[in-house]
């Protein structure tokens, strides 16, 4: 096992109102076999040791499913490497001496509590506007009942890999949610159980990202690029359609 | 109104420039197609020219629906253009772009605003042009000269970066984003510009060169 020495430029900042600022640790004897976040981990203890305040960032399944972690490091949202979260980002990636900047996914939409922790409320609030089914109660309807193509299965599938950690919302150019909306109305919109509310979805739920204050998109394709889950632009497509079609007829 | 929540709403906006888009594109194919009647001489050139201006009616409602057209997308691209610049304004001390081809994309503002600056220099020199000097002696006239030849060149390289990205964004935009068809667009996308800078950027090289000398 090998080890690196790095130099860390931390976005540190105490509250949603304080201003924040980089600062600059050293942390050496790194092991390369180490994740992005244990790293930090072991940023911290030293820090602690030495008295000072840890580095506050999110995490918690440590093994790319939950969507809760995530920092933009050298500007790119959950680093360098292709389709992972930063949890899942290995130090190997890195070179010894390498100088790492580690700053929180930043958008209008999303403020910083504190460090690398930023408020993403406003996805879950996109999602409460329409990103579910109304199921009645009564007795469980039978497996196949409802014939589904594979390719469709396969589709809503792939756009329900998103796991919501707003990588798409930090890299894009204009702070735009689009990859994120459209990765949940494409897969319900894709399933026969999506139809019935399919058009008052689009609606809600574009109104709610517009009003959270997400940018708009130009399909400048950097949200498909640093996707953990590489969720296609294809999907934004579908929303586009989804929405043209619902505000033309019931808008 | 439904309509206006429709128009208004991020993706509302998005089909506006979308679809005038669209309807600029099919006039850049009308104006082109008269414009290579040049390559042939200044006597076909001339003859479209007094064939299209003895319809007076069709000259201005096309050109009034185009100035509409013209204004919308404009007015609505330098509107996003704010918009977007003031969600993306000093975001992070590092900024990497991991998609490689981002150049057009990145500067559709900017070539846009460049075309905008072209439209105004080249209505004002050929569509107000004194009427007694024949339009095939002025083309050449003003076409020949170094700067102005060149300022036609570089705003038609600027059309040809603003239409690679606006013809793809445009479809996706429309919702057309197939794995079947994706190849043909991604085609499209260097074609269509490239068709467009050969027969336009080619009328003042043709000058400037002096291939176009026995016009």
């Amino acid at each position: 096992m090998s080890s690196i020495n790095l130099t860390l430029k931390i976005w540190r900042q105490h509250n949603s109102d304080a201003l924040g600022n980089l600062e600059t640790y050293d942390l050496d004897d790194v092991h390369t076999d180490m994740s992005f976040l244990e790293m930090l981990d072991i940023l911290n203890e030293k820090l602690t040791k030495e008295g000072k305040e840890p580095v506050a960032f999110d995490h918690d399944c440590r093994e790319g499913i939950c969507g809760m972690c995530g920092a933009v490091i050298d500007g790119i949202a959950h680093g360098p490497e292709k389709e992972v979260t930063l949890c899942q980002l290995h130090m190997r990636n890195f070179s010894n001496g390498d100088t790492i900047v580690i700053e929180p996914f930043r958008s209008r939409a999303f403020p910083v509590k504190k460090d690398l922790l930023v408020d993403r409320s406003a996805l879950d609030r996109i999602i409460q506007s329409g990103g579910y089914v109304s199921v009645n109660t009564g007795g469980t309807p039978d497996g196949n009942s409802l014939p589904i193509p594979s390719s469709n299965a396969e589709l809503a599938m792939d756009a329900a890999a998103c796991i919501g950690c707003g990588a798409c919302v930090a890299s894009c150019p204009n702070g735009a949610a689009m990859l994120f909306t459209s990765a949940k109305i494409s897969q319900l919109a894709l399933l026969p159980q999506g139809q019935a509310e399919k058009k008052q979805r689009a609606l809600s739920m574009v109104a709610q990202m517009d009003e959270e204050g997400f940018g708009n998109c130009t399909n400048a394709k950097e949200c498909e690029a640093v996707c953990p889950k590489g969720i296609s632009i294809r999907n934004i497509a579908r929303l586009n359609r989804e929405y043209l079609f619902a505000a033309l007829t019931e808008g | 109104m439904w309509f206006v929540r429709f128009l208004s709403s991020s993706i509302g906006k998005k089909l506006i420039m979308a679809t005038t888009g669209l309807l600029l594109l099919l006039f850049l194919c009308t104006h082109v197609a008269g414009n290579a009647t040049i390559y042939m001489s200044s006597k076909v050139f001339q003859s479209y020219a007094d064939e299209l201006h003895s319809h007076p009616l069709i000259v201005i409602v096309f050109s009034t629906i185009f100035l509409f057209i013209f204004l919308a997308h404009i007015g609505m691209g330098l509107f996003l253009f704010y918009q977007n610049w003031q969600v993306s304004k000093s975001r992070y001390s590092v900024t990497t772009r991991v998609v490689k081809n981002t150049f057009s994309s990145e500067t559709m503002p900017y070539t846009g605003l460049i075309i905008l600056t072209f439209l105004i220099v080249h209505i004002f020199s050929f569509t107000f042009s004194s009427s007694e000097v024949p339009i095939s002696v002025t083309v050449k006239e003003l076409l020949g000269g170094f700067f102005y030849g060149l300022f036609y060149i570089v705003s038609f390289i600027a059309l040809a970066f603003h239409l690679n990205h606006g013809f793809w964004s445009m479809l996706q935009t429309f919702g057309l984003n197939h794995p079947r068809y994706n190849d043909a667009i991604s085609k499209l996308t260097l074609i269509l510009p490239l068709f467009f800078l050969i027969l336009f950027a080619g009328i003042p090289l043709y000058f400037m060169t002096g291939l176009g000398a026995s016009y």
